[in-house]
């Protein structure tokens, strides 16, 4: 039997090896390598990749550069704070569904509704609604909340309205991961729970929240992924205007500000910003199986 | 896995302040932010560019299809959205056809390279596509596939590292006598995997195709770096040229309304028909 399969292995598997070999690993593995020479996109300063070999230096030059900085924080603070908002907006969601029990069907169509939409159709109906909309609603003569007006002209204020952007967007999302994994809480803990005389919130801390372990390693996953990678709602919002790059906007950019355009700096970006996500990444399952075990 | 929508009556998990009643309200409240957006869009895509700007939250005097029908020409609405199906469904197709033959050749050779192999895809799904990019267009164009196949071939690659960790993770349960009950009967190996792997896998099926359709048919970034402003763009690119090359602050919002509404139907009207499936492949592939 297993002669068989092996026959078979190479015949079936190449197609999608080749595919992965030259869309993912190779580009991967020579953009690496990249990142340590003088690439200018079309030609390398020095006639071969070999002889622009420049070591470290689009590597200090990066970390010298406050653009990249400025991104690299920027996108860090943004996800932290995304992170947090998605996912309670997300279990606020599918703590009330659960609750109301019946007839829910259609919430659940109306919440999922703007995951379908891309990024960059969402952030040209936001704009409006920062710029003009919320502009009048809490502007003088409205709710008076300086904050909360021309949103998309500052840097800080930017980074907010991102976040109630991409938690409207991703929320309905977490949900259905989250509704998921409250319908597979046995019930009967909750009885016992009641018996013991726990209240709402001994029994949500106790029993619902390591319960839903596994949901939250998901959607932490899911959503630190797409927030650290960030990259259209950026561009239709502010399009880096205001100094409000993330990092991929940051990358795609660096190779337009330059002249003669600096590839091998904007990829020497790309591999920090690579790192990055990885260890977050990686730490993030790490950290949250260890409390699936646990609880 | 989704039994909430189902009608059997089922004791909520614990009871909260003010009872169902403000639940429901809560809810309801929640629907309308969620819609407002998209409520704001439909209405101001058949007002002009003054009405728009002075009452942006006013139903239109008259309802003009004149900005509708002009901005959808502009992006070449019928072309592009042709364009992007297209290229959706040849990528989930190329992704669906790579991923699962892959997958099940590595659950039935399970050995340290193929396990190696399944660790290398699963990391990908790590790997940022801004630390990759430049150097795959630039080898892609080199070959001559800076264009649409191209971008094809791109997504095939790129879905697959996600694809094959669901397959792998559902194919794993597929019974090995029922493929060995099919050889004995004289099965070649085409039939064995079309006739009786692949239906057995139809349900992460649904989730590869969903989440990948998605994903492609929204993706901005692919198709700006390979067509850029060529002829025949994806509906995301038509829209994002449209808005671009009138400038950042000069925006046209009876040109851009109607475009953003006009690029979002399809795949709105698709969801409200397959909305079973949508909810189905997102939960599967939540739930490794």
């Amino acid at each position: 039997m297993s002669g068989y399969y092996k026959k078979w292995f190479w015949p079936l598997a190449l197609p999608g090896l080749i595919l992965f070999a030259a869309v993912v690993l190779v580009p991967f593995l020579v953009g690496l390598f990249y990142s340590f020479t003088a690439w200018r996109g079309t030609y390398f300063v020095g006639g071969s990749a070999w002889s622009s070999f420049v070591g470290l230096e689009n590597y200090a030059r990066i970390f010298r550069s406050r653009q990249f900085l400025h991104a690299l924080l920027y996108t860090l603070e943004f996800t932290a704070l995304a992170v947090v908002s998605i996912g309670a907006a997300g279990l606020l969601l599918a703590l009330l569904l659960d609750y109301v029990g019946k007839r829910v069907a259609l919430f659940r169509t109306v919440f999922f509704l703007p995951n379908l939409l891309g990024g960059l159709a969402l952030g040209f109906i936001w704009q409006f609604i920062f710029q003009n909309v919320f502009t009048e609603m809490f502007g003088e003569g409205g709710l008076n909340i300086a904050f909360l007006t021309n949103m998309t002209q500052d840097s800080t204020k930017n980074l907010f309205a991102l976040v109630i952007m991409v938690t409207w967007q991703m929320a309905g999302y977490m949900m259905i991961i989250f509704v998921a994994g409250l319908n597979n809480i046995p019930r009967d803990l909750y009885e016992a729970g009641s018996l013991d005389g726990a209240n709402a919130w001994t029994k949500f801390r106790y029993i619902t929240l390591p319960m839903l372990m596994p949901s939250i390693t998901i959607v932490l996953f899911l959503t630190l992924a797409s927030c650290l990678k960030l990259l259209d709602q950026n561009v239709a919002l502010t399009n880096g205007s205001f100094n409000t790059s993330m990092l991929s906007l940051q990358i795609l950019r660096t190779v337009r500000y330059t002249q003669p355009p600096d590839y091998g700096q904007a990829q020497a970006q790309a591999v920090v910003f690579f790192i990055l996500v990885a260890i977050i990444g990686l730490v993030q399952v790490y950290i949250t199986k260890k409390k699936e075990v646990d609880a | 896995m989704i039994r909430a929508a189902s009608s059997e009556v089922r004791k909520p998990a614990f009871r909260l302040p003010g009872g169902k009643v403000a639940a429901y309200a809560a809810l309801i409240l929640l629907a309308l932010c969620t819609l407002f957006p998209l409520l704001f869009l439909f209405v101001n895509s058949f007002k002009d560019q003054g009405a728009i700007v002075a009452r942006p939250m006013a139903l239109p005097r008259e309802w003009s299809f004149a900005y509708l029908s002009s901005a959808l020409s502009q992006i070449h609405f019928v072309q592009a959205a042709l364009i992007t199906a297209g290229i959706t469904i040849a990528a989930v197709c190329l992704i669906v056809f790579c991923s699962s033959l892959l997958s099940w050749m590595l659950v039935r050779n399970d050995s340290a390279s193929s396990r190696i192999l399944l660790l290398a895809l699963t990391a990908a799904m790590l790997v940022p596509f801004q630390s990759l990019m430049y150097p795959l267009i630039h080898q892609f164009e080199s070959f001559g596939l800076k264009n649409i196949p191209g971008l094809i071939l791109m997504y095939g690659g790129f879905g697959l590292g996600m694809s094959v960790f669901l397959y792998h993770g559902f194919m794993r349960s597929v019974p090995l006598a029922l493929e060995e009950a099919a050889l004995i009967d004289g099965a070649s190996i085409g039939s064995l995997f079309f006739k009786v792997v692949f239906p057995l896998v139809q349900p992460i099926t649904v989730t590869v195709v969903i989440l990948n359709a998605l994903w492609i048919w929204n993706d901005y970034l692919l198709p700006f770096l390979v067509l850029g402003n060529a002829e025949h763009k994806t509906l995301t690119l038509e829209l994002y040229y449209a808005k671009m090359l009138a400038g950042q602050f000069s925006n046209p919002w009876e040109l851009i309304f109607p475009a953003v509404l006009g690029s979002i139907v399809p795949i709105v009207v698709l969801y409200l028909f397959l909305q079973k499936y949508f909810i189905k492949g997102v939960t599967e592939g939540a739930v490794k």
